[in-house]
């Protein structure tokens, strides 16, 4: 399970994303590059510093849900457990949205 | 008072506690929903929206029961008191929901502080069951359903017009519940607008749960 932001104990106003969810957009920009997504591609679609990019890619490295494949130029790739997290997460922002929550 | 007024529907109590027991599974289903993604995403609102449902689900449960209770009896006198006091714990848990639930929503939007939104809960609970604590419980629901309308206005999305459907009904049942006090036959309209209510929520979580 990817937590949520820490220490966050009000709801981010709209502007700010939340950890959770730069997690999930990062996980969507790889989903849709066919699930074989460059770091470009993701710094560009999940709208990230560089730096930035690389924190969180590490962290969803270690919770399981991306790998890195390839030596000279990296793909990241979604797990088995990202898949699942992605699908999973995709029914929880159905059910949210259709009461007009956003998460 | 109010057994006198649903005297002449005696044949309907028996289908109105089977309603609520239906009505409870949806509401149970649709809380359960709610805590699942309350664990995935830590969203808070997805927590009070849980023990909102959790709320309505178990004042449905009561309020079945006592009904069944009183049916069982045969309307004995010592049972009658049941049946009020399961209108009376249904209706105080849809009070507090319903607060949850437009407390969840002005959170949101960030329109009211928690104190004051908790204060105007707190103060609904000081009124019993009469014409006047009703009213509150529609503008309540008034106020999630124009939230939920929106919400479809924007959206446009089947699922959220199956939300903003359901709360529309379940606004015109505590009309007719409202209406009750005054004209029996409300009393079988209201639990079959309610029931209505409850079946679009499912509709909307069979939708949110087909594979993809």
């Amino acid at each position: 399970m990817i937590p949520g932001e820490p220490g966050s104990s009000a709801k981010p106003a709209s502007k700010y994303r939340s950890q959770f969810r730069i997690y999930v957009d990062v996980m969507h920009v790889i989903q849709r590059e066919n699930n074989q997504a460059k770091p470009t591609r993701i710094l560009y679609g999940a709208n990230l510093s560089h730096d930035r990019l690389i924190k969180y890619l590490e962290e969803l490295k270690s919770l399981g849900v991306i790998q890195e494949s390839g030596t000279g130029d990296k793909v990241y790739s979604l797990t088995q457990k990202g898949i699942e997290f992605m699908n999973n997460f995709k029914k929880v922002e159905s059910f949210a949205s259709a009461f007009g929550f956003r998460i | 008072m109010l057994l006198a007024i649903a005297q002449p529907l005696a044949w309907f109590l028996g289908f109105d506690s089977l309603m609520e027991f239906i009505a409870f599974v949806i509401a149970a289903a649709v809380a359960y929903q709610a805590l699942k993604g309350y664990r995935l995403s830590k969203e808070r609102t997805l927590l009070y929206l849980h023990f909102s449902f959790v709320l309505i689900g178990a004042g449905l449960l009561v309020d079945g029961l006592s009904g069944i209770v009183v049916l069982l009896s045969q309307f004995h006198r010592g049972f009658l008191v049941l049946y009020a006091l399961g209108y009376t714990i249904n209706f105080i848990a849809q009070l507090i929901a319903y607060g949850l639930l437009v407390f969840a929503y002005l959170q949101q939007t960030r329109n009211i502080s928690a104190q004051f939104a908790a204060t105007a809960v707190v103060s609904a609970l000081f009124f019993e069951r009469n014409a006047f604590a009703e009213l509150i419980l529609i503008f309540l629901l008034v106020y999630i359903t124009a939230h939920t309308a929106m919400n479809y206005s924007l959206s446009k999305t089947t699922n959220s017009m199956l939300v903003f459907g359901a709360f529309a009904s379940l606004t015109i049942a505590h009309f007719f519940f409202l209406m009750f006090m005054l004209v029996p036959i409300f009393f079988p309209l209201a639990h079959i607008a309610q029931l209505f209510g409850f079946l679009l929520l499912l509709g909307m979580l069979l939708r949110v749960n087909q594979p993809s």
